[in-house]
């Protein structure tokens, strides 16, 4: 369906760091196609594989494969949606069965406790304040409030897994290609084994151990598996020396700001006043998305952090080459996490704290 | 009866059933590709409709009808209008004539979407788009007047193509405006279209009006200024009256 987005040949070249696929493998279990283009910021390799990865307790696996496909096709990621695509055939869902489910949308046909959770999931995709609607909705069919966070929860690991294959324009001709392959049903029982075996499950959060940047949003989800690794992947992003925090901060700032995200906007600058900077230089940066006290690195990317908000691929992903030159193949890998994380964390803690 | 009769019988029996299986089969078939078929024409229709309204306002006439509940917002409204069209009108034969203004729109309208604006009317050669009208747009002021900006680019781009093949060059005037509106579907049955009802639309057409007057391309209100910084180079243009609107507002050029 995604085949006709405009989409920019990947300004990424593929580097393959075994240090990085050892320990991706140690950890995960695998190493995703994409990691050779994330080798330079090493924790947004392991962020894919551990968001992507977290154990469900609630959300069943046909939901969560719709809520992938739904994300992707609202953020237009032609990538990611050909790879869940390809994962739903892997495990055995027929080219039949995805095209009725993707149609359902039109035909109207899913029942209505899933056809809410897939509504929720396309409006926290959209930074949609109605997602509270939908949110009550799936409470009144009997989802608990741990259930329904962990579905926000999934959706918003769909827009940030989205913004970091479309942000550098990775390459889908070869994805595109697989996902039509006949015969990927053949694997089926296999794959559904290894992709839904559960691990270990990881114990709550205690409130000590939610400490850190976005903490009220880690306490939210902290009985689920999810909080645990939302606390560990912004702590990473956060501690990688690449770019500058202040700079990471007012890419979560201005996320914040255009999605109209209070609370998440409040902790970006709470953080960033603590962190020293000059008060005049934020405000004008948040206010006008310029200001003359900012170094060239964080001028540059305050205007692009608006940019990752709401896009066409193709438009964002020149956005993204035109700042090459400027900050380097290194610190643009690590600008291209950051803003997906904030893209994702702005839209989750929104959905969450939206008043029913 | 007589154990070949019974054979008889059950095979008969077994034929019937598997001509109703093969039946049902074929039915199953037929329906499933009615409905695939079906469906492939809604999401044709929804990719179609996607070009004349932004995904936004598709979803919600999908998920709701063509509800016209509007919503109050704080939108900036850009109204742009050719300079002499109808001298252009009268010089080129029509089919070189909507040639030309295509070519204008396509350019303008990419010059908006850029800057996160909305296209929300074409009337005759002029143009009404609107920032923040879908959705809150901190920014909005600053989108509407770098549009405007690079509208003035494509257009001094526009003109060398256009001169390149001996054709008429182009010019414009923009007003802006910034205020409150109800945006929603507007329209009848039979024709919608989504757009902010209210004086800022009004304001900003009468301002672009004012363009000729004060010999300038791009004019902006106060309410506009007030919200741009240091990169937007304005210049006085005085205080206006503008017909139907009671009082002065001010002015300014947009260098």
């Amino acid at each position: 369906m995604l085949d006709a987005i405009e989409w920019e040949t990947c300004w990424l070249e593929p580097r393959r760091d075994p240090a990085l696929e050892r320990a991706l493998r140690d950890e995960h279990g695998m190493v995703p196609p994409s990691a050779a283009y994330f080798s330079a910021s090493p924790w947004l390799a392991h962020s894919m594989l551990a968001l992507e990865m977290v154990e469900r307790l609630h959300v069943s696996a046909e939901i969560a494969d719709l809520v992938g496909l739904v994300v992707a096709e609202d953020n237009s990621c032609r990538y990611c949606y050909a790879m869940q695509r390809t994962m739903m055939r892997l495990q055995g869902f027929g080219t039949a069965r995805i095209r009725e489910l993707e149609a359902s949308r039109f035909a109207g046909s899913l029942p209505p406790a899933d056809a809410a959770a897939l509504e929720l999931a396309r409006r926290v995709s959209r930074g949609d304040p109605r997602a509270a609607e939908e949110r009550d909705r799936l409470l009144g069919l009997g989802w608990s409030a741990d259930a329904v966070g962990e579905l926000a929860f999934l959706a918003a690991v769909h827009v940030y897994l989205n913004r970091i294959s479309t942000l550098p324009a990775l390459p889908v001709a070869r994805v595109e290609r697989v996902s039509r392959l006949p015969g990927l049903g053949l694997v089926a029982p296999i794959a559904r084994r290894l992709l839904r075996s559960r691990p270990r499950r990881s114990r709550p959060l205690e409130p000590a151990e939610c400490a850190g940047p976005w903490a009220y949003l880690v306490e939210s989800l902290a009985r689920l598996p999810a909080g645990r690794v939302l606390r560990r992947v912004l702590d990473e992003a956060f501690a990688s020396p690449v770019l500058p925090r202040q700079t990471k901060l007012l890419v979560f700032a201005v996320v914040a700001r255009t999605l109209g995200a209070a609370a998440s906007e409040r902790e970006a600058v709470r953080l960033l006043r603590e962190g020293g900077i000059d008060p005049d230089a934020l405000a004008a940066a948040l206010r006008h998305l310029h200001a003359p006290g900012l170094d060239p690195v964080d001028a540059a990317v305050v205007p692009f952090a608006r940019e990752t908000v709401r896009y066409r691929p193709a438009e964002v992903q020149r956005q993204a080459r035109r700042l090459l030159p400027l900050l380097g193949a290194e610190r643009l890998v690590e600008l291209v996490g950051v803003a997906a994380l904030a893209n994702a964390v702005c839209r989750l803690g929104a959905a969450a704290s939206a008043p029913a | 009866m007589t154990p070949a009769a019974w054979a008889a019988l059950a095979g008969l029996a077994i034929a019937g059933l598997a001509a109703l299986f093969v039946h049902a089969r074929l039915r199953a078939r037929r329906l499933r590709s009615q409905l695939a078929h079906a469906v492939s024409e809604l999401e044709r229709l929804h990719r179609s409709f996607a070009r004349f309204a932004p995904e936004e306002i598709v979803e919600r006439v999908i998920a709701a009808g063509a509800s016209r509940g509007g919503e109050r917002r704080e939108v900036t409204a850009l109204f742009s209008d050719l300079v002499g069209s109808t001298a252009l009108a009268s010089s080129v034969p029509p089919n070189v004539l909507l040639e030309i203004l295509n070519g204008h729109f396509e350019r303008m309208s990419r010059a908006i979407a850029e800057h996160h604006g909305h296209l929300s009317t074409l009337i005759g050669d002029g143009i009404l788009a609107l920032f923040g009208a879908l959705g809150d747009n901190p920014w909005q002021s600053h989108d509407a007047c770098a549009a405007a900006l690079a509208m003035r680019a494509e257009l001094a781009s526009y003109n060398r193509e256009l001169a390149a093949k001996g054709l008429p060059e182009l010019a414009f005037g923009v007003g802006l405006h910034r205020g409150t509106g109800v945006a929603g579907l507007v329209g009848s049955p039979e024709l919608l279209q989504f757009t902010v009802v209210g004086t800022t639309v009004s304001i900003a057409a009468r301002v672009q009006q004012l363009t000729r007057e004060l010999d300038a391309d791009i004019l902006v209100t106060q309410a506009v200024a007030e919200h741009l910084d240091a990169r937007f180079a304005l210049e006085p243009a005085g205080e206006a009256s503008l017909r139907g609107f009671p009082g002065q507002v001010e002015i300014f050029r947009l260098v």
